[in-house]
């Protein structure tokens, strides 16, 4: 169409959409370190009235530009792909975390701690063997007993107090996991809403994929995206959220809502309006956080307790079995040196006497001065092979741990580098993108000054030739 | 890596964690030299924490058998201390014999000072026989008193092998067996001085022969006594030196795998320091510009 006043109506339809690539700048520069943003581009497109009719002649040039769509410059595999190394970086540094806190409290190697209280122990024997008939030999030997079983207590009191503190830290992440799904599949209704209303929706996308990388985080959940864009997640395999649905991730059993063990293995369950399912358990179970937490309470922390309790166990039988073989100062057999409990483990070790007479340092009755008892006992119960053996298990283990996370945070953060190439704000490109919009309204306004111009001349100055 | 688009974020967060890396780095050194030690927790070297703790384990060893053998050769000093005398002693008594056995016919009352004199010198061994160290009779055993021998010189120790462990597996004697040295009760050398003595007083000549021989014997008893302890003491020495060498050399093993290398370690804390210096000259440059400021 050409009329006198059709391009006038093609000025303002640039104008609005220039307006419109000057909002949404502004925005994106507004946004430019805003987490989980993701920059927006207008779409302009011509707008024409030509409509292919029978015997239909057009001869406009074109009606305008109206806004398109405001994208959002996302790639959906990119993001199922950083949800993914986000939930294996997070298991790790979870795990990293915990394991470096205990190994802190182990204190080897060094002069103090287990190994060296155990080394004390082992030579105060010798001592008394040196002199079987004095009194601090013997109190000596009773004090380094009583210092190595303290050691040995305090570093299962650490192991007990950890496993205590990732209870509760695993009721707390499976609480975030509950408040995060409800999150997600609310978002997921009000996105299909507001999309359907025509109105842009960009603000509760970057909200819901922020929430999708978060559950990941948490439980290594899984996100697939449903033909009608709305998100469904997974933990574990079972379906935690699905369209505006989200169910309820619940602890099954392990660990009590007030973070005690209730001596069963852990396990997890999904309550849903689709059903009620157990979770597999191991490495097919829940990841991220969550994964890192359960792991660590069922294997590698009993583990280390299991460790310290063979070890104690073997102190205990080992060096009472030697002390039954000899007499003390009064020449009676020896007692109980140590008294143990092996449903309890290492934490109830304790040193069984107070009275240095009752030392059995003789191996020959009669309450002479032999000490070759004591130089027996020197070697009983000897656990330096065996605590070795479990310190250095740990600190690989750290020791793998670290080197692991340090390759998974590499690996996360070069997707994170590449999700930021593709969504990220770069203020140049706004800045460009600003002055072409400006320009291009000034130019625009200069139209509409222009045919302004050009209908004040037919209208004003028609048909007055001459006068 | 191939970097389509640059954004602000992008340079801001990657300058935070290469800031970060490097203070890190610099963390740790500055840790290693403070704490003057590589290992400071098992993960820093599994393998070398092991070892650590192998050589921590040995090095007690090795200063407990020193502080063993040094209790021994207290021990074994005493015995030939003790020994050396009973040896002046038995040979002072043999002389008097002798003496008497010349001096049979010069009249009881030479004879007597000789016999006083035997009967002191029966005293003195008595109390080299009762030497201790510590409290313990070195010649007693595995006695629980003070004594191995009371007055009438009967061996009231009780009998059993003193043993020092100096080295893996190796235990050496440090008591010498009482009864084996001077006897016991009726075959003591203390009953044999008191023969002596008897004889002196009665002038019995052949008595006094008999005890010249008799205290030969001692004599030879006592000198091979005191060589046996000779040799253990020389083992036990030598354990000893071998015990202390061992410790200095473990001692060094063991500073090469857990102390830091100072000179080492201060190049690097400088290495450290340069790259940390140049991160954060390289994100105050990468801050500052963008087209803003060239656009008025």
């Amino acid at each position: 169409m050409v009329g006198s006043f059709g391009s006038i109506s093609t000025a303002l339809s640039a104008l609005r959409y220039n307006q419109v690539a000057l909002d949404v700048a502004g925005n994106n520069i507004s946004n430019a370190s805003t987490d989980g943003f993701v920059r927006r581009r207008v779409v302009g497109e011509s707008v024409s009235s030509a409509a292919p009719a029978l015997w239909s002649r057009y001869d406009g040039h074109g009606e305008g530009v109206a806004v398109g769509e405001v994208r959002r410059l996302v790639d959906p595999l990119l993001d199922t792909r950083v949800r993914r190394e986000h939930a294996a970086l997070s298991y790790l540094e979870s795990s990293q975390a915990v394991l470096a806190r205990v190994e802190e409290g182990i204190g080897e190697p060094g002069t103090n701690g287990v190994y060296a209280a155990m080394l004390d122990f082992r030579n105060g024997w010798q001592d008394l063997a040196l002199n079987p008939g004095g009194d601090a030999a013997r109190q000596q030997v009773l004090g380094r007993a009583e210092t190595l079983a303290q050691a040995l207590r305090i570093q299962v009191s650490n192991i007990t107090g950890e496993e205590a503190d990732q209870r509760v830290h695993l009721n707390n992440v499976v609480s975030e996991i509950n408040t995060a799904a409800a999150g997600l599949a609310d978002l997921n209704q009000a996105i299909l809403v507001t999309e359907q209303n025509g109105t842009d929706a960009g603000t509760l996308r970057d909200r819901r994929d922020q929430l999708a990388l978060r559950l990941a985080e948490l439980g290594g959940a899984v996100t697939t995206v449903r033909p009608d864009g709305q998100f469904d997640v997974s933990i574990g395999g079972e379906t935690l959220v699905s369209g505006r649905e989200a169910g309820t991730f619940v602890v099954a059993s392990g660990v009590t809502p007030t973070g005690a063990a209730d001596g069963l293995p852990i396990t997890f369950r999904i309550d849903a309006s689709w059903g009620s399912t157990t979770l597999p358990t191991g490495a097919a179970g829940p990841g991220g956080e969550l994964g890192a937490v359960t792991d660590i309470l069922t294997t590698t922390l009993p583990s280390y307790r299991a460790g310290l309790d063979a070890i104690a166990a073997d102190l205990a039988a080992g060096v009472n079995a030697q002390h039954a073989l000899g007499y003390d100062a009064a020449g009676a057999a020896g007692g109980a040196f140590f008294s143990y409990d092996p449903l309890v483990g290492a934490a109830s070790l304790q040193v069984a006497i107070t009275d240095p007479a009752l030392v059995a340092a003789s191996s020959i009755t009669g309450g002479g001065r032999d000490g070759n008892n004591a130089d027996a006992l020197s070697n009983a119960g000897d656990n330096t092979g065996a605590y070795q053996r479990l310190v250095n298990g740990f600190g690989t283990q750290v020791a793998a741990l670290q080197r692991q996370t340090a390759n998974q945070t590499a690996l996360a953060g070069s997707l994170d580098n590449s999700w930021e190439q593709q969504a990220g704000v770069n203020l140049d490109e706004e800045t460009v993108n600003m002055v072409t919009a400006q320009r291009a309204y000034e130019a625009a306004a200069r139209l509409l000054t222009t045919l302004d111009e050009v209908l004040d001349t037919l209208i004003n100055r028609t048909g007055l030739v001459g006068r | 890596m191939s970097i389509g688009r640059v954004t602000q974020r992008m340079l801001t967060e990657g300058s935070l964690s290469n800031l970060q890396q490097g203070l890190g780095r610099l963390a740790r050194v500055q840790e290693q030299l403070s704490t003057g030690r590589v290992i400071n927790r098992p993960s820093d070297n599994p393998t070398g924490t092991t070892a650590a703790m192998r050589l921590r384990s040995s090095m007690a060893d090795q200063a407990q058998y020193t502080r063993n053998a040094q209790d021994g050769i207290g021990w074994l000093t005493q015995i030939d201390t003790a020994l050396d005398s009973a040896t002046s002693t038995v040979r002072r008594a043999r002389d008097l014999a002798l003496q008497g056995a010349n001096a049979a016919a010069s009249g009881p009352v030479s004879r007597e000072a000789l016999a006083i004199e035997v009967d002191g010198l029966r005293q003195s061994l008595l109390s080299e026989a009762n030497t201790t160290y510590l409290d313990s009779p070195v010649f007693g055993g595995v006695t629980a008193g003070t004594t191995a021998y009371d007055a009438t010189g009967t061996y009231v120790g009780t009998l059993g092998d003193v043993n020092r462990r100096v080295a893996n597996g190796v235990q050496v004697k440090v008591d010498a067996n009482g009864p084996d040295v001077f006897g016991n009760g009726a075959t003591s050398a203390f009953a044999e001085l008191e023969a002596l003595s008897v004889a002196l007083r009665a002038g019995d000549q052949a008595g006094i022969s008999a005890s010249i021989n008799t205290l030969n014997t001692r004599l030879d008893t006592i000198t091979s006594a005191r060589t046996a302890a000779g040799a253990r003491f020389q083992r036990i020495e030598q354990a000893d030196l071998t015990a202390s060498d061992a410790g200095m050399s473990l001692e060094n093993q063991l500073s090469v795998i857990e102390n830091a290398d100072l000179a080492a370690t201060t190049v690097d804390l400088k290495l450290q320091e340069v790259a940390y210096q140049a991160s954060l000259a390289a994100t105050s440059r990468v801050m500052q510009p963008s087209l803003l400021d060239f656009l008025r």
